[in-house]
């Protein structure tokens, strides 16, 4: 007996995403990151490099803050993916999710067999968000293992001197990693839109890239003022706030409920693309 | 021309007697009027009017800051000219044009001054006037600004509101602060007053080593730097000077605002003065701002607090109802740019002004601790800088030795490590046993907050200093006034209580000394109760609005879903029926026209036309892949449209394989089965015997030929044994012996009592396999029946299906053997 209900349960579409090469190497690409950079640190030259660097202009040096401890690489390493390469990963499983069938042809039998439309959008998209999910919880634990192994465990030290012991230091983190995946359900929700329309994955997963990087220079346009507040990479780093003494949490609701309200719009309108399309590809 | 027209307006404006000099500019709409005026004693002030647009106005006397003049606060007078007050701005007696001596806001001096200032402004017709000779007039000014200001409104009751920025409360306390219960003097503030002393006397040295500063006020100086302290007669004249003298007379609504970033006045002065003008007249209107500048620099907040100003007067002058929180606190804690790495500073806001301070206790752990005072006192630690603020925040945060904690100089009363984030903001106070080798003490206290990675944070490098007499040579008690501060410390940190010997912000005892500190009563700290500026309402408003749009997005793509008649069609026995079928696609393309015909059980249905004659369009809609514009299709009865649960009893391979690349045969065939839905078994063995592809099951669909990947998918279209079965040019890519054993497979399947719909552009290919034939051609049904009747049709005893075809329609289309 047919029952629309059990159609492409969400135990089998993991094990179909999981099976891809994809899926590791994006898995790969995130751990890489914490390892290289302890590398570069550990081995790398000492003593003052001439000037300051993107990331130690001011007082604020942050390689240096993130050979402190664990606590602090982990941190460090959530600043250093946050503009681009948990956007990546984000826009690669949730970009690619659909539109890739649609190259294999697959979507096609799937939706005959019947998978109902909406339900086989909610399985994907409920198997992305996932791996993305795991994504950030990966860069997490790699980074505070890498850090814990290359620089020890020591309390987590923020730019303005707020020292925190780990147990609470991991609490904090565990509140940076939950907004970083808040605001990136809108480089979900955009990618996951792009995927629904087109039939090139790689076409859903740079789209939704370009449209971050042209948001990130859009916010560095003051003029625009409070238009600003709309794109959806204007409250990317507010997680910081996050990171002092007692958290202040007026940018981070903020920017979670505009994440909220710009992923339902674009998930919604996935949706009904979706169900209205024709499918030919 | 248009100065001289401007100076002219002002001349008939205000009928002003402009002295020899005067001159006046019109800048955007306020017009500004330079005049002298005299003072108190036949002192000549160098005086600037301006006035707004709309006339009269309220008028406000905007005092400039020590060693300024009126050109100081032009920028703040022009603001507050165009906000619609009469500004007077002028330059205070013994600075800049003015004549006079520098008397350090005397009741006789500069006090007496403003009160001329008054009298002026009760003669001028643009100020309101709300008796005669009295304006109605406030008085704002910064730090020597300020102290006349609030020294002006407990003489002259004519002042009608009052904003002071930055300004001390008693003279003698600030130059001598005293933090403990002790009768003696503190120890003398020397960089500062020495800062101060020279700021205003080097310019006009020629004149004496004292400049333009006050004969008596020059001999202060001269008693504090030689002796430390303050003699009787100087204490009184800094008494008289001192905004605590008369801060029992000050009935006009008073703004209070002081820096954190101060060690000359600190926070503690504005609370001294809000305390005052409270106990005296608690009627009077009162609020405080502590922001994170001062004298010591910190972050500039001059604009918000010119706001702030404006709306005091707007509310007290203009009596416009604007809420004004009684207390606002800085904290320059909160968060840091990245950007920049400057501090983001948090605003967050008191319902009460802590005219009382609420303390709560916390134990110190550490006993006691000894500490030394160098001879000379030098080294000496440094614990901010005149102008340029905390040493530590010199020192940058990160490790080193801190100049403000010298070793052996310096000791920690420390408590035990915070298990709650802890934020203080006011004054704090501790009972400590101090003993000496000596009969008496200069020691500086503060309130850090100690890392659990080793840092010690001295907020603002604000401290304490006490000067202590008479102690007993087993020690003696006393109670040590902590500065106010605003501090954040994190669980894991520890609140300490630092002591320093030596500090060179100050005179100290010039003998090596030996001190011990010991712990005498827990900490009382301010538990001050803030809510942060942004009120909790406005947070709570976005993630409101967010769940509000997350359901109605969620409501919006539910009610546009496409929806699709459930009901069952008219009975027939046919199994699949379709009905006037139509499809346009988006580019205008008319795919199919038009079509009806039926299928029943057991019948093999060929759809055949050349390419492009509709064929996989119809099979796309017989799928639920496309929408169909007009007409229907069902199945037993049932309608079929994308989504269907009619769809699960059709197998379908259309338009090529689909696989998933990386996987293998077996485990794309048990995936599909797992995805779509079904509880019974597959007729795996079966459909595996179809593919006939052996070992190769088991290797990557991205490894496969094409022929492989065809045969999986008519497999795959099998797997279910549904009840009709779909196939799109089944046999292309096949050998001929594979495509014999197909055509028997599909015979067999439909001697089941199954269907089969095969399309094929090969006439052949349907003459052999198919009972039913439909002919299309450019969408429209050509002809529609059994394969005898087609064929009985053109009478030829050897027509072929292909002839039938040319006869059918003509020479319209040339059909291929293979295209």
């Amino acid at each position: 007996m047919y029952s629309p209900r059990t159609t492409l349960p969400y135990r089998v579409e993991m094990y179909r995403q999981l099976k891809r090469k994809r899926t590791l190497f994006a898995y790969l690409f995130v751990m890489a990151l914490p390892v290289i950079v302890s590398l570069a640190v550990k081995f790398g030259t000492t003593g003052n490099s001439t000037g300051p660097t993107r990331f130690g202009a001011g007082t604020a040096d942050l390689i240096g803050l993130a050979t402190k401890g664990a606590a602090n690489f982990t941190a460090t390493m959530f600043y250093f993916a946050t503009p681009f390469l948990l956007i990546a990963v984000v826009a690669l499983f949730n970009g690619d999710t659909v539109a890739s069938e649609a190259s294999w042809s697959t979507l096609r039998y799937l939706l005959a067999a019947p998978v109902p439309r909406a339900r086989l959008l909610l399985q994907k998209l409920k198997v992305s968000l996932t791996l993305s999910a795991v994504g950030i919880i990966l860069l997490a634990l790699t980074s505070f293992s890498v850090g814990a192994l290359a620089f020890g465990t020591a309390p987590l030290q923020t730019p303005l001197g707020v020292t925190m012991v780990n147990s609470v230091a991991i609490g904090r983190l565990a509140i940076v990693a939950a907004y970083l995946a808040i605001t990136l359900l809108v480089v979900a929700a955009i990618a996951f839109y792009f995927s629904v329309t087109t039939d090139v994955p790689l076409g859903a997963v740079g789209g939704a890239i370009g449209i971050m990087i042209l948001s990130n220079i859009l916010d560095a346009i003051t003029g625009l003022g409070a238009l600003r507040n709309w794109l959806p990479s204007h409250f990317s780093f507010s997680w910081f706030d996050a990171l002092s003494s007692q958290i202040d949490w007026n940018q981070m609701v903020r920017g979670a409920s505009y994440a909220l309200i710009l992923s339902a719009i674009l998930t919604s309108i996935a949706f009904l693309r979706f169900a209205k399309k024709d499918v030919t590809s | 021309m248009k100065k001289f027209l401007a100076s002219l307006t002002a001349l008939i404006l205000g009928g002003l007697s402009i002295f020899t000099g005067a001159s006046a500019h019109a800048s955007s709409k306020a017009i500004s009027v330079d005049q002298r005026i005299d003072g108190a004693g036949g002192v000549s002030l160098d005086t600037t009017l301006y006035l707004p647009a709309r006339l009269p106005a309220p008028a406000i006397l905007l005092a400039h800051g020590f060693a300024g003049d009126k050109s100081s606060v032009a920028a703040q007078a022009k603001a507050l000219a165009l906000h619609g007050y009469v500004v007077l701005a002028w330059t205070a007696r013994g600075f800049g044009k003015s004549t006079g001596e520098i008397s350090m806001d005397s009741p006789d001096g500069e006090v007496a001054d403003v009160s001329k200032l008054i009298d002026f402004l009760s003669t001028r017709s643009e100020v309101i006037q709300q008796a005669k000779g009295d304006p109605v007039v406030g008085i704002a000014g910064d730090s020597y600004g300020g102290a006349v200001s609030l020294l002006t409104a407990g003489y002259d009751h004519r002042i009608d509101a009052v904003s002071a920025n930055i300004t001390w409360n008693s003279l003698s306390d600030a130059l001598f602060p005293q933090n403990a219960n002790d009768p003696s003097y503190g120890p003398y503030k020397k960089f500062w007053a020495g800062t101060f002393f020279a700021l205003a006397s080097l310019p006009n040295a020629f004149g004496g080593e004292c400049g333009t500063f006050s004969a008596a006020w020059c001999a202060a100086f001269k008693d504090a730097v030689a002796g430390g302290s303050p003699t009787a007669t100087d204490m009184k004249l800094m008494q008289a000077s001192s905004p605590a003298s008369v801060a029992s007379e000050i009935v006009a609504p008073t703004l209070l605002m002081q820096g954190e970033a101060d060690s000359l006045f600190p926070l503690n002065d504005s609370l001294a003065n809000a305390r005052a003008i409270h106990s005296s007249h608690p009627d009077v209107p009162l609020a405080m701002i502590w922001h994170s500048g001062g004298h010591d620099g910190g972050t500039d907040e001059s604009k918000r607090l010119q706001k702030a100003t404006s709306d005091w007067f707007d509310k007290y002058l203009l009596k416009k109802s604007i809420t004004f929180p009684p207390f606002q606190v800085t904290d320059t804690n909160g968060s840091i740019s990245l950007i920049d790495s400057s501090v983001i500073p948090k605003l967050m806001q008191s319902s009460s002004l802590p005219t009382t301070i609420p303390y709560s206790e916390m134990p110190i752990v550490t006993p006691f601790t000894a500490l030394i005072a160098p001879i000379g006192g030098i080294p000496g630690a440094i614990s901010s800088l005149p102008g340029v603020g905390s040493a530590l925040a010199l020192a940058g945060n990160l490790g080193g030795v801190s100049a403000a904690f010298l070793p052996g100089q310096s000791g920690f009363l420390e408590t035990s490590a915070l298990k709650h984030p802890l934020s203080i903001v006011g004054p704090s106070k501790i009972k400590v046993k101090v003993s000496s080798n000596k009969s008496d003490a200069t020691l500086f206290f503060s309130l850090v907050v100690r890392t659990a990675s080793g840092q010690t944070k001295q907020p603002n490098g604000i401290v304490a200093p006490v000067h202590l007499t008479h102690l007993a040579p087993a020690g003696s008690l006393f109670e040590i006034a902590l500065p106010a501060v605003v501090l954040d410390a994190a669980v894991g940190d520890k609140l300490a209580v630092a002591i320093s010997t030596t500090d060179q912000g100050y005179s100290m005892p010039q003998d090596g000394r030996l001190y011990t500190v010991a712990v005498a009563g827990p900490l009382h700290y301010s538990n001050l109760a803030f809510t942060s500026s942004k009120s909790n309402s406005s947070l709570l408003l976005w993630p409101i609005a967010a769940i509000l749009i997350v359901i109605a997005s969620v409501f919006f793509a539910y009610l546009r879903r496409p929806r699709h008649n459930r009901a069952p069609l008219e009975e027939s026995d046919a199994l699949v029926s379709v009905s006037h079928l139509s499809k346009v696609y988006k580019d205008g393309y008319k795919a199919v026209d038009g079509l009806s015909f039926h299928v029943k059980r057991g019948q093999v249905l060929g759809l055949l036309g050349p390419n492009g004659a509709g064929k996989t369009t119809t099979l796309r809609m017989m799928m639920g892949l496309i929408y169909p514009t007009e007409g229907e299709i069902s199945i037993d009865g049932k309608p079929i449209y994308p989504g269907s649960p009619t769809l699960a009893e059709l197998g379908s391979f259309v338009e090529g394989s689909g696989f998933l690349p990386h996987l293998s045969g077996r485990e794309n065939l048990e995936l599909y089965w797992k995805s779509i839905g079904r509880d019974d078994e597959p007729f795996f063995d079966e459909a595996v015997k179809i593919t006939d592809l052996g070992n190769a099951l088991d290797k990557k669909v991205r490894s496969y030929s094409q022929g492989m990947r065809q045969r999986l998918a008519i497999a795959q279209a099998m797997l279910g044994m549904p009840d009709l079965l779909v196939l799109d040019e089944p046999t292309n890519g096949l050998d001929p012996q594979q495509i014999k054993a197909m055509r028997e497979v599909l015979k067999n399947y439909a001697k089941t009592g199954r269907t089969v719909i095969v399309s094929s552009h090969l006439l052949s290919e349907v003459e052999q396999t198919c009972t039913h034939v439909v002919l299309m051609h450019r969408g429209k049904l050509i002809a529609f029946g059994t394969m005898k009747k087609i064929l009985r049709k053109t009478g030829k005893k050897s027509g072929s299906l292909e002839e039938i075809f040319i006869e059918l329609i003509g020479d319209d289309l040339t059909i291929g053997k293979e295209s």
